[in-house]
């Protein structure tokens, strides 16, 4: 729930000007894992829902662990070109040599630390320290651990919530467009959209080593390739922090 | 039992952010006590969801359960929380063994029930009940919103107002807008008495989870009784709280609140229970059960509550409880409210309470250490230094101690 307010935290403040939009923030060390690599992905949370004539989102079930199964697989092919191997954590029970509550631990400690990159580098409060920095952020010890007890190199947190609008809210868009023939517009009745985020967490040293948001009004992960199209949105186009940027250009 | 729908009434109210909302005016709530007999189960034992909008609603809660189940804030105790759950397979009715529950360490009087079945209650009431009759009737309510389907009911009526809104907000624009009249404030109406009804209808349905609970108490050989007592002691513990700071209660009622008022709770709940009352001659209360399944932990709770710094609130609390006898423990909290309260002559008052704390066998250890300082600064230093020692005798390995074996050495 802290998750899905974060991600609202963010969709507002990203100016909507296009339909899809990202940002993302890295390390300036940060290069896109590349080769021989594993990838831990923490308890993805998927939500899709269906938006009431009134606005009301309705979590629906079906849809939901459709495109949660679309999205993982497209995830796991998505990592595998690119050479790395994916696991998904289901449960908190799942990590050999670590407890339930040390794994909780860690989602925790994540939750607060995304949740301080998204006031400070999405939301425009920025941190006088940490102007011109890159992603400065790190999740200490406890990552590092959970690295040694998987022996994963990273840990991938993984948000992911679609909406489509219900035929009483198209026929209430339809009639908002409508009404401008007769002096009423309300072209602004929203519709589905897409909101999530991804985040990179380097189990070897602890950082968080890359983060990236997602806005869209378009897209549907209910079906396989949408589910494809938002990983890739999401964490197909990673970019390399500035300094290895900087060589690369040398 | 400040029943939250978190997940629900934020939803709720990003639906009212973004659709404007809408209009059924007839705010004009007709108050009617719900009667317990009344009260029919809505589930069958095992219940799952079917139809699309609750299971979809039940999805989203299991996520929260697991990071509820997981949370370093709940109390673990085995022993307690297995008390706690044989109180809700005697009240939980139908659902006796569907529910679960957690309690979090939070110094407040609330708790709250999820669709799915999961219950959490904050360490806050077992701080202020009485007896376990007391305590049962806050489970029972709880198990009352599960009984009753209230997440899904709450969530259709939601839905179904806001769309009602929607359609009718728009449809007065542009029709408005076709037959050249203005209707905005017509809209702003409808918007206001959706709100309203809204809220009304939350509240209808805490009524039906408190007539719920009675019918439950009764079932199962609790006092009725107890709880119209809850409410009582919480309405006065309000005022004692405001009192204590000069301030003028808040009455937690208006035409927004999403629960009913106390006052109007406590009045409902004991007509309720009067009615119920008959065929029986003797009531379950509990208070043995309850006092040695809280055990140690009572200490616990009150030192949580003392350190909220709400002196009038906390010493209501412990002179409710004292209405069952004085003991050690509560003297020594009386004593520690009064002092933290820091007014002028709370020294002397609270040196008071310590010295009478120390009267009792089962006072604890920390009572003579403050009771020793007390002594001290009252210019009585032998008398002061044998307490210390005392103390030290008693907590041979506490924190403090170095510091306390200092004193004595001065």
């Amino acid at each position: 729930m802290i998750r899905s307010a974060l991600v609202l935290t963010v969709a507002s403040s990203l100016a909507l000007a296009g339909c899809v939009q990202t940002r993302q923030f890295a390390d300036v060390e940060f290069a896109p894992p590349q080769g021989d690599f594993s990838l831990l992905v923490m308890r993805p949370y998927v939500s899709v829902g269906q938006i009431q004539t009134g606005g009301l989102v309705e979590p629906r079930a079906e849809w939901t662990e459709q495109a949660r199964g679309f999205i993982l697989e497209a995830l796991r092919q998505q990592q595998a070109a690119r050479g790395g191997r994916t696991q998904v954590l289901e449960t908190r029970e799942g990590v050999q040599g670590m407890s339930s509550d040390e794994v909780a631990e860690v989602e925790r400690l994540f939750a607060a630390v995304g949740n301080a990159i998204v006031i400070h580098r999405y939301a425009g409060l920025t941190l006088p320290t940490k102007r011109r920095q890159g992603l400065d952020w790190t999740l200490g010890e406890d990552a590092v651990r959970l690295g040694q007890a998987t022996g994963m190199d990273y840990a991938l947190f993984l948000n992911a919530q679609d909406s489509y609008a219900s035929t009483g809210r198209i026929a209430l868009q339809v009639l908002g467009i409508a009404g401008c023939l007769v002096g009423f517009c309300a072209p602004q009745i929203g519709g589905g959209s897409q909101q999530g985020y991804a985040s990179l967490v380097d189990l070897r040293t602890g950082e968080v080593v890359w983060f990236n948001v997602l806005q869209a009004q378009s897209g549907d992960i209910r079906t396989r390739e949408g589910a494809a199209q938002m990983v890739d949105r999401l964490i197909g186009r990673m970019r390399a922090g500035r300094n290895v940027r900087n060589r690369d250009n040398d | 039992m400040d029943d939250a729908l978190p997940l629900t009434r934020r939803m709720m109210l990003a639906g009212l952010g973004c659709a404007c909302c809408t209009g059924l005016l007839g705010v004009g709530e007709a108050h009617a006590r719900i009667r317990p007999r009344d009260m029919e189960s809505l589930i069958g034992p095992g219940y799952r969801p079917t139809a699309a909008d609750e299971r979809g609603m039940w999805q989203e809660y299991e996520r929260v359960e697991q990071e509820i189940a997981g949370s370093n804030l709940l109390v673990t105790d085995p022993n307690l929380v297995s008390y706690l759950k044989s109180i809700v397979s005697r009240v939980g009715g139908v659902a006796a063994q569907d529910l679960r529950i957690y309690l979090a360490r939070v110094p407040e009087f609330n708790a709250f029930m999820a669709p799915t079945g999961f219950m959490v209650i904050f360490t806050g009431l077992l701080t202020r009940m009485r007896d376990e009759a007391q305590l049962a009737t806050v489970i029972a309510h709880e198990a009352g919103h599960f009984l009753r389907r209230h997440h899904i009911r709450r969530w259709r009526d939601v839905r179904r107002r806001t769309d009602l809104f929607a359609i009718f907000a728009m449809g007065a624009g542009v029709g408005g807008a076709g037959a050249g009249v203005y209707l905005g404030d017509a809209v702003r109406l409808a918007q206001l008495g959706t709100i309203l009804t809204l809220a009304a209808y939350g509240r209808e349905l805490e009524a039906e989870a408190d007539a719920m609970s009675v019918r439950q108490m009764a079932e199962t050989g609790y006092d009725p009784n107890a709880a119209p007592e809850v409410w009582r002691q919480l309405i006065q513990e309000t005022e004692a709280s405001a009192e204590m700071r000069r301030r003028r209660p808040r009455r937690g009622y208006s035409l927004l609140a999403s629960h009913p008022a106390p006052e109007t709770r406590m009045a409902d709940l004991r007509a309720s229970a009067a009615e119920v009352r008959t065929g029986r001659e003797s009531w379950d209360r509990g208070r043995e059960r309850y006092l040695n399944s809280l055990g140690t932990h009572r200490k616990m709770l009150l030192d949580d509550q003392v350190k909220l710094n709400d002196p009038g609130a906390s010493l209501f609390i412990v002179n409710n409880l004292a209405s069952d006898g004085w003991n050690g423990l509560l003297r020594f909290y009386e004593a520690e409210a009064i002092r933290l309260r820091g007014r002028r002559e709370d020294r002397d008052l609270s040196a008071a309470s310590y010295a009478q704390a120390v009267t009792f066998p089962d006072a604890p250890p920390e009572a003579w250490r403050m009771h020793g300082y007390a002594l001290i600064q009252a210019g009585r230093r032998e008398e002061g230094k044998t307490a210390l020692a005392r103390y030290l005798a008693l907590a041979p390995n506490a924190p403090d101690a170095a510091m306390v074996r200092y004193s004595i050495q001065q």
